[in-house]
């Protein structure tokens, strides 16, 4: 068993023996690779931050051998594709991504300081839930998962969104996550009717339910959310098995409306926090490299082909922290 | 039936991409009429519900006349905030169908031919009719605009309207994702679509009625809008293709397309740097003192961290705004830098010297480690991602408009300590406005002898 030589920063030494022996060209994704004159590369040689940046490679094996050569603590490559990535001009397009960061998940059942395998895990069930939606509502193609070291990046490369700027790519992040609640008012010929979300079988209400439902099942007594009081947090424990075969309105009757209203709109604004949204807004965000070191945690961030069978603790450690001595 | 009395509309008078407005354009006789006075238009323009007819000026007498108006009416509108809608009422009426079909296929093949569609001119037209249908939409009863909306959605195919083909809309915040209905990639729009693909998920609702409440009359009215002036861009393009194999254009479109160009000319020289005594607030040089307490923060500089999102996200669209359109949340109609200031004068002068001292004096200095940001001051005032800011390039990226209240709170929630005058708005632009007309007003009390 390695776990006490786990997510313990990696020497000097460590860093350079794993580009040397472990770490493989090949290992850097094709959607990387296919692209790499026209990205900006950035570096962190001390761990003080990616603070050499403008660097660009005309090809892989100039990559390759500045990896071998410098062994940097961490690598970074930019979401942007320009025509002049050293200069940071002439922008392109962006990949549309999205960082699920395990320490940031707004409601986490392990409670854990930094990172461990339970909240590596939800984070992984939340990228398949936010997956889901952008398949089957946004109908987006083109989507890879990133281990990250500390959580998953989805990027996405579907040209229909490349394009899109800021402000409609945080749009995205709203829909994706439910961190807006949906209106439960409609109007048609002059009168209004009340629609609650669960009872809107698709589209964002269907999401912002999913979501929600998420959320409360994964309700600690020690979570902290605004408007939400001992009290009413204790009875929603209580009734919220009732949401495991979506008896919404029963639950909703049960905690009474008002106080299910005040319940959904503090699980919304903390939905926002499921995805990094600063990270999907920036077009010229810098996302750590797919097969380079994440030293200070001592793992390989890499390209997750099958999420369903993923295990970081079995595929993105490398060999030198099975050889350190306890 | 003559054809004064129709009382039905035509979807050609909303769409001019539909089977019915080619049928008028293949009937249409000879081109050299639309040069003569023309006595049923002349008719029908006077007969116009409440059209003002005391200015000869006002009334088009040939189809000539009709496309130059359509798109005056449309520049006024935008620049004029006393703009008189009752000089141009006939192009409410739907009596004029057959003739403004005309009209709009000579427009935009004149401004095509000649200008090609990455001119003002194009995106003027292309404005302009999203506008007209807008308008026009607008004066429908409620039963006839349903009609004409089913009536278009029916000529679009199911599963054509990606909701990716309106990311304007969205970055304009005109619609929002969560209010559209999404299916694979698809905006619902189509009743039998819906009741084939979603309705049978509704348990104990009646899926016509849920279809009725949820696919709204406005998401359909923005949605089929956007796909007309899309089609309007299309068109342009695929004109001016073919305009380039031909040896020499018709000289009639020319001189309509000069002519486009000068009512286009004429707005740009009266707006921007007259007084207003209307209660309009005009572009003027700034007044530091009327900045709101969260500008201030930023013009003093800011520490490492809120750097780049208080100079390039929240500075620039103030001072650029406050400078050349306060009025911008008032008048709700797009302008662009250069519209107000053709020479960029201000631009180059007041508003970049003013961004860059508050970029200097943060700590460390926002250029001297990224050196890049200047590319994205000049993109959010609409230039592109470029490091100068010129004017070929400007619509490259939209101009921002200056972050709301509600905005600055969540992601520079450090600049927000609100004064008094905070009450009362919701965005630091109208705090400006309201402070310099107390200025102005304290001013002109202080003056008062005695």
């Amino acid at each position: 068993m390695v776990s006490d030589q786990l997510l313990k920063p990696a020497t000097p030494e460590e860093r350079r023996r794993y580009y040397r022996e472990e770490w493989d060209v090949k290992d850097v994704p094709e959607f990387i690779s296919n692209s790499v004159q026209k990205r900006e590369f950035g570096f962190d040689h001390m761990g003080r931050g990616p603070n050499h940046r403008y660097k660009v490679f005309r090809n892989m094996d100039l990559l390759r051998k500045f990896l071998r050569y410098r062994a940097p603590f961490a690598a970074y490559s930019s979401v942007a594709f320009y025509e002049k990535p050293q200069r940071r001009d002439g922008w392109i397009k962006s990949e549309l991504v999205f960082d699920v960061d395990a320490k940031d998940i707004p409601i986490r059942e392990c409670g854990c300081e930094g990172v461990c395998e339970v909240c590596l895990n939800q984070a992984l069930e939340i990228i398949s839930s936010l997956i889901d939606t952008l398949k089957g509502d946004l109908g987006l193609k083109d989507i890879h998962v990133v281990y990250s070291g500390r959580g998953y990046h989805l990027r996405l490369f579907d040209e229909s969104v490349m394009t899109m700027d800021s402000d409609v790519r945080g749009q995205i992040v709203q829909y994706l996550s439910g961190a807006e609640l949906p209106r439960n008012e409609y109007a048609a010929e002059g009168v209004t009717y009340k629609l609650e979300h669960f009872t809107i079988p698709f589209g964002y209400p269907q999401v912002f339910t999913d979501r929600t439902r998420y959320a409360i099942l994964h309700l600690t007594p020690e979570t902290q959310l605004d408007e939400v009081n001992q009290k009413l947090l204790k009875d929603v424990i209580k009734n919220r098995e009732l949401l495991e075969d979506n008896q919404w309105g029963i639950f909703r009757s049960k905690i009474g409306p008002q106080r299910f209203q005040k319940l959904i709109r503090s699980i919304a604004s903390l939905n926002m926090a499921l995805v990094d949204a600063k990270v999907s807004i920036d077009l010229k965000r810098i996302l750590r490299l797919p097969s380079s070191l994440h030293s200070m945690v001592s793992m390989k961030c890499m390209e997750v082909k099958n999420i369903e069978t993923f295990d970081p603790f079995k595929e993105a450690v490398p060999k030198f922290v099975y050889e350190r001595k306890s | 039936m003559n054809k004064y009395s129709i009382c039905m509309v035509n979807v050609a008078f909303i769409n001019p991409f539909s089977d019915e407005a080619r049928q008028i354009v293949r009937e249409y006789g000879n081109l050299n009429t639309i040069y003569q006075e023309n006595g049923d238009l002349i008719q029908l323009v006077t007969r116009s519900p409440s059209q003002d007819i005391s200015d000869e000026e006002t009334i088009p007498h040939n189809i000539m006349d009709l496309a130059l108006k359509r798109i005056e009416w449309y520049v006024k509108k935008k620049n004029n905030p006393e703009f008189d809608y009752r000089k141009y009422s006939y192009l409410y009426n739907r009596n004029i169908t057959n003739f403004d079909v005309i009209a709009f296929y000579l427009l935009v093949q004149a401004i095509s031919v000649k200008f090609g569609p990455n001119s003002r001119e194009s995106r003027v037209m292309v404005e302009a009719q999203g506008k007209l249908m807008e308008s026009r939409m607008g004066e429908l009863l409620l039963s006839e605009k349903r009609e004409i909306l089913g009536t278009i959605l029916n000529t679009l195919l199911p599963g054509e309207v990606k909701w990716t083909m309106f990311a304007d809309l969205l970055s304009s915040r005109k619609i929002k994702l969560t209010d559209l209905v999404l299916d694979q990639g698809n905006i619902i729009l189509d009743k039998d679509y819906f009741m084939e693909n979603l309705g049978y998920k509704l348990e104990h609702r009646d899926p016509g009625k849920m279809y009725d409440l949820l696919i709204g009359d406005k998401i359909k009215e923005l949605i089929i809008n956007r796909m007309i002036m899309q089609k309007t861009e299309d068109y342009i393009s695929e004109v001016y293709q073919k305009s380039q194999r031909q040896v020499e254009p018709n000289p009639i479109l020319l001189e309509l397309a000069d002519n486009v160009t000068e009512i286009l000319n004429q707005p740009m020289a009266t707006y921007g740097y007259r007084g207003g005594a209307t209660g309009k607030v005009e572009a003027s040089p700034l007044n530091q003192e009327a900045f709101p307490p969260c500008v201030k923060i930023v013009l003093e500089g800011m520490k490492s961290g809120g750097r780049n999102d208080a100079i390039i996200l929240f500075l620039t669209p103030f001072i650029s705004y406050a400078r050349l359109y306060p009025d911008v949340f008032r008048r709700n109609t797009t302008l662009r830098v250069s519209d107000v200031d053709p020479e960029l004068a201000a631009v180059e002068k007041e508003i970049l010297p003013l961004i860059y001292e508050a970029a200097e004096r943060c700590t460390p200095p926002l250029f001297e480690d990224q050196p890049q940001e200047k590319v994205n001051i000049n993109a959010k005032m609409g230039f592109g991602m470029h490091s100068e800011i010129e004017l070929k390039h400007e619509g490259e990226t939209t101009w921002y408009t200056p972050m709301s209240c509600e905005k600055v709170k969540l992601h520079l929630p450090s600049l927000c300590k609100p004064d008094k005058t905070c009450k009362s708005i919701g965005n630091p632009l109208s705090y400006y406005i309201r402070r310099l007309t107390d200025l102005k007003y304290e001013e002109a009390t202080s003056e008062e002898p005695g």
